[in-house]
């Protein structure tokens, strides 16, 4: 009862100090002004917290404090720009990437496989490298002559930057496909099929104890999707390339918010199980390797898709214009689809400052579900606590901790896409957004899931309002002075914020002690 | 009589620490057997090893005729056996009912298993909604082993069931445990000799890693210089 009450004493003073914020925020700028930098918290809020309650959910389980998690935000948002401005690119790279992949949906066969083979210790000991070398090199060799049609980061007319641009006027530039020509497209599909299952054996292989398998259809499911993609990629390449070209822009924004969400799920899943896993009893290497994976990931998307930013263009259903526009009321924004409404005078713009804490919403109500009424979320609360015990009742923690990294990813990936047509793609989109999500949870509570979505609405507003008053200024009651916060104030006060609450509630807002 | 459980001289090691040294445990279909030992002697390790938790790098472990030692916890615990660890680990974000679900192996498992649990503790049935936190040491202990119940175990691993109880409650949990011993075999965890005396029909001494002397518990209860040399305990 006791901790009860001082629970919600937290939060009563939580939300007396925001609502005293709110209100004096209110007083030194226009109701115009209020709304839309209100509005605008809440946008980045919700992307703030798509990054970071995958986070918590990864830390809470795992153990892992994920460093890759803003990259993985990035990748997401280029996957999606991809699909929307370069379908053919997109199509082009499904086969290998569902090839690449396909190896580990084998995962439970593997134990199986490894229990047939004799060797002497010292040969077991080298059989996991040599396979995993075989697979490097397999890979290396066919990976760089796999046909793919792609722009040109060197060539400013054949850059991202002007293929974005085109898209978004509605144009698009004509495209070559591209061809097998130094590899044969069988040999090719063979070779990387073979190599994924080699590596993914390898790495199986690692984990050396006896396991009894029992094999279904269901351990089939994964690759069996994973290789329809492959062929379905190879052999239908030009009839998907013309559809997803055919599509509205809203059609192909929501194919490419799934594609990338999807492709977080499938890259947290792979990273989990190769990467992640192997070192869960050796703590600060996870950490730093997830550091190192985050540079790397940030010098291939400098690679692919270039230094300079672009933006991804938005649907039409959020980007129309005219007469009506912008719409004062619902039934005009609807005929129209305005890109912006008016609320108290105040242009908001739909796509950004809408929909986006609107999908935020939704996400933040589907999770919550999912963790409080579902046998996966009773397993998640409960390993968060004592994976051991979870262990000990005879539930396969380890396929959970993959899920749960797969899907903080993905999250972490529909973060990015829906970021990319407000706040635009950057190589270190995925940086800034990552201190944002951190600070976020160290004010919320670090393994709080209601605690990451009040920590990130608090980060995106405080960062709104003082970006505001730096271009209105602040009177200072009682004199002459108007105090405009600098650029820097934006960080620097969440910062501040933090360690204020840090100090006062060492475990953030919600956390629990530990 | 025909052995659930053989543990032949494992040997675990927690981080760099040699913990058990020669542990060697036999557990006949259907009977209740004492581990005994001073604090520190490698009872819980070896309810662990058993279970994987902290695997043995040596010895086997063999439940039901098949081997189990390298194999992961799940997979062990899945062959029937259950855990009643000690500090009982309920789980705080889950109301009393989903720490019961949460042990499902097959769906159903509480569904079918509900009136048996809530009959052996009536007390539980009530909290039901409560969140696990909720309930007092002695209902954390019935929970802890109303959990294990859930699925159909043949082995269940209990540790320290009467620590922090209650004597009242204590003799009620005596009459749950010897309750469940007519369904399942069953190794106790127990300090309190008066306690495993009365429910246990073997015992093993745990000293310092190894076990050292084993047999009936009739044998035991009337040796009063071993239970004082081993536990200490008059
Ligand atoms: N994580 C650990 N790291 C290092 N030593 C450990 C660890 N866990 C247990 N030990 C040591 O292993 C030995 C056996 O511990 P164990 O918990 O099995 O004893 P126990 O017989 O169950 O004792 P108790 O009656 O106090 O529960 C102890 O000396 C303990 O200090
Ligand atoms: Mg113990």
């Amino acid at each position: 009862m006791n901790s009860f009450l001082r629970k919600n004493i937290v939060m009563l003073v939580t939300v007396l100090v925001m609502a005293v914020f709110l209100t004096a925020a209110a007083q030194g700028m226009e109701k115009k002004d209020f709304v839309i930098t209100l509005l605008r918290g809440l946008a980045v809020g919700s992307i703030t917290f798509l990054v970071a309650s995958g986070f918590s959910l990864i830390f809470g389980l795992l153990d892992v404090l994920n460093l890759a998690h803003g990259t993985l935000f990035m990748i997401g948002a280029y996957m999606g720009w991809t699909v929307v401005v370069r379908p053919d690119t997109f199509v082009d790279l499904l086969t290998p990437l569902a090839l690449i992949v396909s190896g580990f949906a084998l995962g439970d066969v593997y134990p199986l496989l490894a229990s047939r083979i004799r060797l002497g210790l010292s040969l077991r000991r080298l059989l996991p490298w040599a396979l995993i070398l075989v697979s490097i090199l397999l890979f290396g060799f066919i990976l760089p002559r796999y046909p793919i049609a792609i722009w040109d980061v060197e060539n400013y007319a054949q850059s991202p930057v002007t293929f974005s641009f085109m898209a978004d006027s509605g144009a698009r530039l004509p495209v070559m496909p591209a061809a097998f020509t130094e590899v044969t497209m069988p040999s090719a599909f063979i070779g990387l099929l073979l190599a994924s299952v080699i590596g993914a054996f390898g790495i199986s292989l690692f984990d050396s104890s006896p396991r009894t398998v029992r094999l279904s259809w269901k351990n089939f499911v994964s690759i069996a999707i994973a290789l329809i993609v492959a062929i379905a990629g190879v052999a239908f390449n030009d009839n998907l390339t013309a559809f997803l070209y055919g599509l509205s822009s809203n059609w192909l924004f929501f194919v490419a918010v799934l594609v990338a969400t999807l492709s977080g799920v499938a890259l947290g899943g792979v990273m989990e199980a190769t990467l992640i896993r192997p070192l869960y009893s050796r703590p600060i290497y996870q950490l730093m390797l997830t550091l190192g994976m985050s540079a790397i990931g940030i010098e291939m998307v400098r690679a692919i898709w270039g230094r300079p930013e672009f933006v991804m263009p938005k649907p039409a259903f959020f980007n129309g214009g005219g007469e009506a526009c912008p719409a004062t009321n619902f039934a005009d924004w609807w005929a129209n689809n305005c890109s912006t409404i008016l609320i108290l005078d105040g242009r908001v713009r739909v796509y950004n400052e809408i929909f986006i804490p609107i999908v935020g919403l939704v996400v933040l109500i589907s999770i919550w579900i999912l963790l409080q009424r579902t046998r996966l979320g009773m397993i998640i609360r409960a390993g968060v606590q004592d994976s051991q015990m979870v262990e000990a009742l005879g539930i396969n923690v380890r396929r959970v901790f993959t899920m749960v990294f797969a899907l903080g990813v993905g999250l972490a990936s529909l973060g990015g896409v829906l970021a990319a047509p407000s706040m635009g793609l950057s190589n270190l989109m995925g940086e800034s957004l990552l201190l944002n999500a951190l600070i976020a949870l160290a004010i919320g509570g670090l393994t709080s899931y209601p605690g990451a979505a009040l920590g990130s609405v608090i980060v995106g507003m405080i960062q709104q309002f003082i970006i505001k008053y730096g271009q209105i200024g602040i009177a200072i009651p009682f004199t002459e002075i108007i105090f405009k916060p600098t650029p820097p104030l934006v960080p620097a006060s969440t910062v501040m914020l933090m360690v204020i609450i840090l100090l006062l509630l060492p475990n953030g807002l919600l956390g629990k002690k530990e | 009589m025909e052995n659930i459980l053989d543990v032949q001289n494992i040997h675990t090691f927690i981080g760099q620490y040699h913990i058990l040294q020669g542990v060697n445990v036999r557990v006949p279909k259907g009977s209740i057997v004492a581990l005994l030992g001073r604090n520190g002697a490698g009872k819980t390790t070896t309810l662990k090893s058993i279970l994987g938790l902290t695997p043995p790098r040596e010895g086997r472990v063999v439940f039901n005729g098949q081997e189990v030692n390298g194999m992961r916890s799940f997979d062990i615990a899945s062959m029937g056996i259950g855990f009643v660890p000690e500090h009982r680990a309920i789980f705080r974000d889950l109301s009393v009912e989903e720490n019961l679900k949460i042990a499902e192996r097959k769906k159903g498992d509480y569904l079918r298993k509900k009136d048996f649990i809530f009959d052996l503790f009536p007390d539980l049935k009530r909290l039901i909604a409560l969140p696990g936190t909720s309930l007092s040491g002695g209902q954390q202990q019935m929970l802890a082993i109303a959990r294990a119940l859930v699925p159909d175990n043949q082995l269940l691993l209990i540790d320290e069931p009467s620590e922090g109880l209650a004597p009242v409650l204590i003799e009620s949990m005596m009459a749950a445990i010897h309750e469940l011993s007519k369904e399942s075999t069953i190794i106790l965890v127990e300090q309190n000799f008066l306690v495993a005396s009365q429910l246990a029909e073997y015992y093993v001494i745990i000293e310092e890693g190894r076990s050292v002397q084993d047999g009936k518990m009739k044998d035991l209860a009337a040796d009063k210089a071993a239970i004082h040399r081993f536990l200490g305990a008059a």
